[in-house]
């Protein structure tokens, strides 16, 4: 394999890996409440805000970082849910998205307000950009460590979720919210749940967003947010392996399609993937791993 | 507005009214103030248009923008003056680098290329339901400015058309606003509106008695897009200058704002809304800029649409119009249920 | 009659807009089986819903007496905290959880139990009455068939150890052998000491299962008494056991 390929595959795996960690909260919300949050990349956002100011203020250690940036994301999600989306609950589906997207708009603006649109630029510990020496292609050990994260993210994602009772009754109320009840599960509790980890794991992708680019500004989440939510609808909206494939299939293919198809292409990378999106919905309408659609298509 | 006497002399009427009140407003008014009416007006016009799809046949789109992209675009490279258009626009076949169309014509043109760009996407896109209507129909927005930035010989790209001529004023736009109200409205008092509101309330009802879901689906996105395209062309000449970006995800959200305030599916709702958005952003304008907190309107939009989903999900009018509108010939149907959720309320006893 | 362990007073329920429940009293006394038979539509399953706090009545109580205690009022408390009393809902269509595994579906069943070991205990015992869902512990319950699905819903009932079980429609769309199996074992139940409402469109089977029973129509109750007179009541036995009736034949 030439070094090239390798190099946008690597690429490739990075980017799939804040991908996998968006579309998770997107499936996790999805699945217990049958609601997409529009507002669900714009955590990311705060998430890499959070990172900044943790950073720059503080200069806390990078660990205490990461822990800071998984609260207050969890925070933020359960806050939205709270106030925006429990009382909507059993509104019609569409009140539910029009909300989540006066959400985003919400954050982004005050984002805006606060912070003013400008691009600013997170200056991570130096030694976060040392490139991997002995490589063919060009890693910063930056790199390994959002994919190792992320990967670890994951796993203790799987453990909860399918080792816990808490996990079990998530997975409960997901499938059959009034049994669940019946079972003497608090499904408020576990749709709290959902949104707290869910949105944690959104604010790790843009702590990771800013570590990988360097620059970071209030609207940044609402492009990836979507396009993670791409990523979900290729796994199968609701399953959690299936955001995670999606994640990493989406990532591979965005980056591949720039690097290896001729530069003048390069301008439709979006188009691309919403492109894939409008296509994954007609052809497989339950994604990879998706079970049985409800109204999708 | 009706079949009867009464209801097409009170239309006739509250036209009258408002070409006075245009008259007036040119007379007196200075070119900035205008401008901020001539936009209140093209915002009637996208939200009356998209009551038709979101609001009366249930297809949740958030594609306008795009739409007015494509109206924007033709209409403007078919008024743009002949002798710049060989080098703005170096990829432009001949014949049309020869051509500079008067607004009227171009404006139709976009409006036509809307449509038929809102019948292509719509074969594939509309037989999604629900959320991922809405998100396919704004990836919509992201395709078309990716081709925009990419056909730069035909568009200029990223750097947008500059230098439009400025051939939009408060007449256009309300003769437009007035042809739009009145074609939505007899829309929806026709049998094609009761279609669409039967498919809105049950499509599987709908189509037992025999409704063409597709077709009908089809025709709703499609008088929109055509509309929406002649709104981009209005802007783009308002405006004089249009770029990839210039039309995206805000103003997606803020015609949505517009037609949720309005009450669903109600025409008069939707303008009425869309003129009230307008005037409190166009308040609120001077207000960020002094003091600096930009950001400001968008946040008060946002918040008054989640304030009213949560407390009055059916907006203003509900799916209706006011009564002093309707005629007594044509019964309207009774106003959709808010779909409250039934006894099994997830919330009961434990918060 | 026992002690009663629930009493329904002119309970007033709605769904969503429909007034389904017009004042409906019903009384379930310690240790009995009861049956609840009515036509499609008769409010049977709202009256299960109600119990088990799914629905809120508008008007009257339902009042629950655990272990001849105070009456405790259900219409104030949420599905959860009803569990936790002892009444456990086995809804109509089985309802397991198709994604989880059968041992899942039987361990959430005691989710709000904390004693480990009395459940793994409990677990055994419904294992041992049920062996098919100890053959399929690990599969997911999707998988099972219309009568292991039946017998995995009554089996996660049981894990709460509930002192009064709800059953709602449990012969439906099941073969007949299975419904017969699924009727012993539910009158093994009661004879281990649980209380049994059970709501039937199958009246003939109820019937001879129950002690006691309510006759529903249109949201009211309008015959009860002892499940053997009532299997011989004329009017019953026309309306929803399918006996051929001497007058209408007649005509």
């Amino acid at each position: 394999m030439s070094d090239y390929l390798l190099q946008q595959l690597a690429n490739g795996l990075i980017l799939g890996s804040m991908y996998a960690l968006v579309a998770i909260g997107f499936s996790m919300i999805y699945g217990i409440v049958r609601l997409i949050n529009f507002a669900h990349g714009d955590i990311a956002m705060i998430g890499a805000f959070t990172a900044l100011a943790a950073l720059m203020a503080a200069d806390l250690p990078i660990i205490v970082v990461v822990l800071a940036v998984l609260l207050v994301g969890a925070a933020v999600g359960l806050a939205i849910e709270a106030v925006a989306f429990r009382p909507l609950r059993g509104a019609p589906q569409v009140n539910g998205f029009i909300t989540s997207l006066a959400v985003s708009v919400l954050i982004q603006n005050t984002g805006i307000l606060v912070l003013t649109a400008e691009p600013r630029s997170v200056a991570f510990p130096a030694f976060l950009s040392q490139p991997i020496a002995g490589l063919p292609i060009t890693v910063d050990l930056v790199d390994v460590l959002i994919v190792v994260l992320a990967i670890v993210l994951m796993a203790a994602l799987g453990a909860i979720v399918n080792r816990t009772r808490l996990g079990m009754a998530m997975r409960a109320t997901a499938e059959n919210l009034d049994v669940a009840r019946l079972m003497g599960i608090n499904v408020n509790r576990a749709i709290m749940a959902a949104f707290a980890i869910g949105s944690a794991l959104a604010g790790m992708a843009g702590l990771m967003w800013g570590a990988r680019y360097g620059q970071i500004d209030p609207m940044m989440g609402f492009l990836p947010g979507l396009k993670a939510f791409v990523a979900a609808v290729i796994g199968g909206v609701g399953s959690i392996p299936g955001a995670m494939l999606g994640g990493y299939l989406l990532g591979l293919a965005e980056v591949l399609f720039v690097g290896l198809l001729p530069p003048e292409y390069a301008g439709f990378r979006d188009a691309f993937v919403f492109g894939t999106l409008i296509l994954v919905l007609l052809v497989l309408p339950n994604g990879l791993l998706g079970r049985a659609a409800e109204d999708r298509a | 507005m009706s079949g009867t006497a009464r209801g097409w002399s009170l239309a006739a009427g509250l036209t009258v009214a408002g070409a006075v009140a245009v008259w007036l407003a040119t007379a007196s008014l200075n070119n900035y103030l205008l401008t901020l009416i001539a936009f209140a007006g093209i915002n009637v016009i996208l939200a009356v248009s998209l009551t038709l799809a979101n609001g009366l046949t249930g297809l949740f789109s958030l594609g306008h923008p795009a739409f007015m992209m494509v109206g924007g675009y033709v209409a403007a490279i078919l008024t743009f003056p002949a002798s710049r258009k060989g080098f703005m626009l170096p990829d432009l076949p001949d014949w049309l680098a020869a051509q500079q169309w008067p607004l009227l014509p171009a404006l139709l043109a976009g409006g036509a290329a809307a449509g038929i760009a809102a019948v292509i996407v719509g074969f594939p896109v509309l037989r999604l339901r629900g959320h991922y209507l809405a998100v396919a129909t704004l990836g919509l927005i992201f395709i078309l400015r990716a081709v925009v930035n990419n056909l730069d010989g035909y568009t200029r790209g990223a750097l947008g058309l500059s230098g439009i001529p400025r051939l939009t004023d408060l007449w256009w736009v309300y003769g437009w606003a007035v042809a739009t109200i009145f074609v939505c409205w007899r829309v929806k008092q026709s049998s094609l509106g009761r279609t669409m509101m039967a498919m809105r309330e049950n499509e599987m009802a709908a189509a037992c008695m025999g409704v063409p879901l597709a077709r009908t689906r089809l025709l709703a996105f499609a008088i929109g897009a055509i509309l929406a395209g002649i709104a981009g062309g209005l802007w783009a000449h308002l405006v004089t200058n249009l770029t990839p970006t210039s039309l995206g995800v805000f103003l997606a959200f803020q015609i949505v704002v517009m037609i949720v305030l309005g009450g669903q599916g109600s025409i008069t709702g939707a303008a009425v809304a869309a003129l009230g958005l307008s005037a409190i952003a166009n308040l609120l304008r001077p207000v960020e800029q002094t003091t600096g907190l930009y950001g400001l309107t968008q946040i008060v939009v946002a918040l008054v649409l989640i304030g009213v989903l949560i407390f009055r999900s059916q907006g203003l009018f509900g799916s209706r119009e006011p009564a002093f509108l309707q005629g007594k010939a044509v019964p309207s149907l009774p106003e959709r249920q808010p779909a409250t959720p039934d006894n099994t309320d997830p919330q009961r006893g434990s918060t | 009659m026992p002690v009663p362990v629930l009493e329904i007073d002119a309970a007033q329920v709605w769904r969503g807009q429909t007034h389904v429940l017009h004042g409906i009293d019903l009384t379930v006394g310690e240790g009995e089986i009861v049956a609840l038979i009515g036509a499609n539509g008769a409010g049977k399953t709202t009256v299960l819903m109600t119990i088990s706090g799914l629905l809120r009545p508008r008007d009257g109580a339902v009042r629950y007496r655990p272990h001849g205690g105070d009456p405790v009022d259900l219409a104030r408390l949420a599905p959860e905290a009803i569990v936790g009393l002892g009444i456990a809902h086995c809804p109509e269509g089985r309802q397991v959880f198709a994604s989880l595994s059968v041992r899942e579906n039987l361990l959430i069943g005691a989710y709000l139990r904390r004693d480990r070991v009395a459940v793994a205990a409990d677990l055994d015992r419904v294992v041992a009455r049920f062996p098919i869902l100890g053959e399929r512990a690990r599969l997911p319950a999707g998988s099972l068939s219309g009568g292991e699905q039946m017998m995995l819903a009554i089996g996660r009932a049981l894990m709460s150890r509930p002192r009064l079980l709800l059953l709602d429609e449990p012969s439906l769309g099941l073969a007949p052998q299975i419904v017969e199996t699924i009727f012993d074992i539910l009158g093994d139940i009661n004879r281990a000491g649980t209380t049994l409402l059970l709501v039937e469109q199958n009246a003939a089977m109820a019937l001879e299962l129950a002690h006691r029973a309510y006759v529903m129509e249109t949201g009211r109750v309008t015959l009860s008494g002892a499940a053997a007179d009532l299997a011989d009541n004329p009017e019953v036995r026309r309306a929803y056991l399918g006996a051929a009736d001497e007058t209408m034949a007649g005509r």
